[in-house]
């Protein structure tokens, strides 16, 4: 299949079977992506009588210029590029994300692969160029003849990535609608590495890429970010698209981030969020941000002391917070106060009809809301921790450290 | 509104404002580096005050190109490169970041100039005094602990009040000076290249092309939005006054002693010592030493490793001093030789100091209006501005400066300039 790059097609001459003079020059490679995103649609040509579209079903020949079966004043004219992606403009030289390596990169060019099948020519997008050989091309087209310039590209290794790890940025949301760009890709990516991505991109891209993904995959994504950064998103998106995302990150890094946020932008968020979430939040952004109390989470598995095993995994299946907090599952009695607790590894060991009182072991350490974080952290490396309880001065239980926050707070110190 | 509400919402300001400063200032000072010091020196020197009337001007000049391209950086949260880039395509790309390259190195080579004569008006050899240096100042950018040596810089750069004071006791002729400072000379002035020259070089050194790359990465790095913007405006506007202030009393200060006692020439740092002759004899020298070193050094930190990171996000390639070597060979690549490059100029034997330090400032007069123009093609656009585009005077004067910078230029060459 040979192959060709779209710097050698912009500027290409036409021609229709008119003649041997060019009517014109290729400007812009049109996709329309909601129909065949890997397919290319048309040339945007410039004749002298003015833009033209000429679909690829009219197109029996690239090399050597572009050759059409019908005739120039047949093309339908060119009325702005509504709905269909046009390459030069919106791909060459555009930041994309690079789905494989999880970051941002420049496209240098873009190769696109040929199918000939009797007069017709279908051009497939295969990957874009983001190494030297599309930079010398885009440099040297024009000066080098073509011939000449293809065997030097030979010489050079090539660095691309195929099209079907792409994901484009688009910061018009018509456009991105119309065009379908929905950042699946993206999204599958681990929020830890999506969120590095992120961080690489320009404010505007940045809020595209939040109003596109969904809310969960969102809310992680922040989660993982800077804390200037995330303010900045948080305050460049709508109050209701931005409550969304907030009611589904982990409490913590929710009152974290509104705290850190001018008091009116605070409110405007928290009117938005639905009841529940709002209050665990307002909680939370009640304690100071450096101690036991700042660090905790209130979403975690507590059950009565009358549960079985049984209830527990019941409970596990239907729970809706992060994974860290549930290595630990708690045991409370009347008005919540902390009666034990049971690792994760021992309710899957156990039948499911003994009752987790049983599995508890006795000595459990626990902290206090005010308690300094060294304090946290000392304890968390004493004891080997994943969770600690936060229990107030009757007992009750309140909220849970779990070791990644500790993590968090040591590698700022660090 | 309640007293301590008013009082909060200005106290909320000046934090605001303290916060955003940094770019805008360092920039500024920044642009009073070797190349800067030796250029208004040698205008003062050598054609007294009649050089003076291009300062008003300048400054406007430069307050306008700073804010546009600080607005820039603010509304699109890219690096100047970045939008060239997206806006023109990589072969004018390429050309702009090698022009770049070799307009940037000269300004090297004058830091380096300016490290080797202050610290040998201590006696350092220069052979001792370049590489040490240029090794330092790898470790010290490269290494990361860049940012709290910036404020000792910032800290440093206090030595420019000397010029101040110097200018103010070298007694000058405050009526000519002022006079200078408004009106132009006679036309038979314009017809000689040399003036022609250091006009070029004064305007060069002072709205320098890597100002205007370096301040808009420093505004996106920062993550100044356009909220915070406003703030930043004035940390950019007083800046510029800053630096042409100090200027305007460099000039003064060597107009009123070297060039009314017959130093018309400066050939060394002793020279351009000599004009702070009037603050005090001994230190004089050491003032002066301490001042361009610490000038010298502070932009030798920041205008190579500033061109690495302009040149490799332009072009594509991986960027940044958090990265590995093996991550981003180019990146890393560019910055060494940038500074083994630079040192070694200076270090050939019989190199003339000044005259390089204020040659490399010609080029940039020469360079800022291509740069200008694209600056002004892309802050004018609409779809990347918003409703932040160029208001009518600051295209009038932008495009004025450029159309005169490249008037001024092939006036030097018609008149014999470059022979």
């Amino acid at each position: 299949m040979p192959s060709l790059a779209l710097s050698e097609l912009i500027g290409a001459p036409v021609y229709d079977p008119s003649g041997t003079t060019p009517v014109g020059k290729v400007r812009e490679v049109a996709v329309v992506p909601q129909e065949d995103p890997h397919r290319v649609a048309a040339f945007v040509v410039k004749t002298r009588h003015g833009e033209r579209l000429l679909s690829m079903k009219a197109v029996n020949e690239v090399n050597g210029g572009v050759r059409a079966d019908s005739l120039a004043d047949g093309w339908t004219p060119y009325g702005g590029g509504e709905g269909m992606l046009l390459l030069e403009r919106d791909l060459l030289d555009q930041q994309i994300i690079d789905v494989y390596g999880r970051k941002v990169v420049r496209v240098n060019d873009v190769d696109i692969h040929e199918e000939i099948s009797d007069r017709h020519v279908t051009l497939k997008l295969s990957a874009v160029d983001v190494g030297a050989r599309g930079a010398i091309r885009r440099l040297l087209k024009g000066v080098v003849p073509t011939s000449a310039l293809r065997t030097m590209m030979d010489k050079i290794p090539p660095r691309m990535i195929p099209w079907e790890f792409v994901d484009l940025i688009e910061t018009d949301a018509a456009r991105r609608v119309k065009l379908k760009i929905a950042l699946d890709r993206l999204s599958r990516l681990h929020p830890a590495d999506i969120a590095d991505i992120v961080e690489e991109l320009a404010p505007a891209e940045r809020e595209a890429v939040f109003e596109t993904l969904n809310e969960e995959v969102a809310a992680q994504t922040l989660e993982e970010m800077d804390p200037k950064l995330q303010v900045s998103v948080l305050s460049s998106l709508d109050s209701d698209r931005a409550a969304d995302i907030v009611e589904e990150m982990d409490p913590d890094a929710a009152a974290d981030v509104l705290g850190d946020m001018p008091p009116d932008a605070t409110e405007e968020i928290l009117t938005e969020m639905a009841p529940e979430e709002r209050a665990e939040v307002a909680e939370l952004m009640t304690f100071e941000e450096d101690t036991a109390a700042g660090r905790m989470t209130t979403e975690y598995m507590a059950l009565k002391s009358s549960a079985k095993v049984a209830d527990a995994i019941d409970m596990l299946r239907k729970f809706e917070g992060g994974l860290e907090s549930v290595s630990t599952i708690y045991i409370i009695g009347e008005r919540e106060k902390l009666l034990g607790h049971v690792p994760l590894a021992k309710v899957v060991l156990a039948t499911p009809e003994t009752p987790l009182m049983l599995l508890s072991s006795r000595h459990m350490p626990t902290i206090h809301p005010g308690a300094d974080e060294k304090e946290v952290a000392a304890l968390f490396d004493k004891y080997n921790l994943l969770t600690l309880p936060v229990i107030d001065d009757e007992g009750i239980l309140t909220g849970v450290i779990t070791a990644d926050d500790v993590i968090n707070m040591l590698r700022a110190k660090l | 509104m309640s007293e301590p509400r008013r009082l909060k919402i200005w106290r909320m300001r000046l934090l605001m404002l303290l916060a955003v400063i940094g770019p805008g200032f360092i920039t500024a000072n920044v642009d009073n580096d070797a190349g800067g010091i030796y250029t208004y020196s040698a205008a003062g020197a050598q054609f007294g005050y009649t050089l003076l009337w291009v300062m008003i001007p300048m400054t406007i000049a430069l307050v306008v190109v700073q804010e546009m391209s600080a607005r820039m950086g603010a509304v699109t949260g890219k690096g100047l490169s970045d939008l060239i880039r997206e806006e023109y395509g990589f072969r004018i790309t390429f050309f702009m970041m090698l022009g770049l390259i070799i307009t940037n190195f000269g300004n090297i080579v004058a830091e380096f100039a300016g490290i080797a004569s202050s610290l040998e008006l201590f006696h350092i050899s220069r052979y001792i005094s370049v590489p040490v240096a240029g090794v330092l100042v790898w470790f010290l950018v490269v290494k990361g602990s860049y940012k709290s040596v910036e404020k000792i810089f910032l800290a440093a750069s206090c030595f420019y009040f000397a010029y101040i004071v110097a200018g103010i006791l070298a007694g000058p002729s405050w009526n000519e000076a002022f006079i200078a400072t408004f009106k132009p000379p006679a036309r038979a002035a314009f017809r000689d290249s040399a003036y022609l020259y250091m006009i070029i070089g004064v305007v060069g050194t002072t709205i320098a092309p890597w100002m205007q790359f370096y301040l808009q990465s420093s505004i996106v790095e920062k993550g100044i939005t356009v909220r915070e913007y406003r703030a930043s405006r004035w940390d950019v506007i007083l800046g510029c006054f800053f630096t042409d202030i100090v200027a305007w009393f460099i000039v003064v200060a060597c107009a009123a002693t070297l060039y009314t006692h017959g130093v018309r020439q400066i050939r060394d740092a002793a020279d351009a010592a000599q004009a702070l002759r009037p603050l005090s004899n001994e230190f004089a020298y050491i003032l002066f030493a301490a001042g361009l070193f610490n000038a010298s050094i502070f932009a030798a930190s920041i205008l190579p490793i500033s061109t690495a990171y302009t040149v490799c996000e332009g072009l594509g390639f991986e960027s940044g001093v958090d990265r590995k070597f093996s991550e981003a060979k180019v990146f890393y690549w560019l910055y060494t030789l940038l500074l083994i490059a630079g040192g070694a100029v200076i270090l050939m034997p019989n190199i003339p100091l000044v005259k390089i330090s204020i040659l490399s400032q010609v080029v940039n007069g020469i360079v800022l209006p291509f740069v200008l123009i694209f600056m002004l093609l892309l802050v004018n656009k609409s779809e990347l501005m918003g409703k932040h585009v160029n208001g009518t005077w600051f295209n009038v004067i932008a495009w004025a400066t450029a159309v005169i910078m490249i008037g001024l230029t092939i006036a030097w060459f018609v008149t014999g300039g470059g022979s």
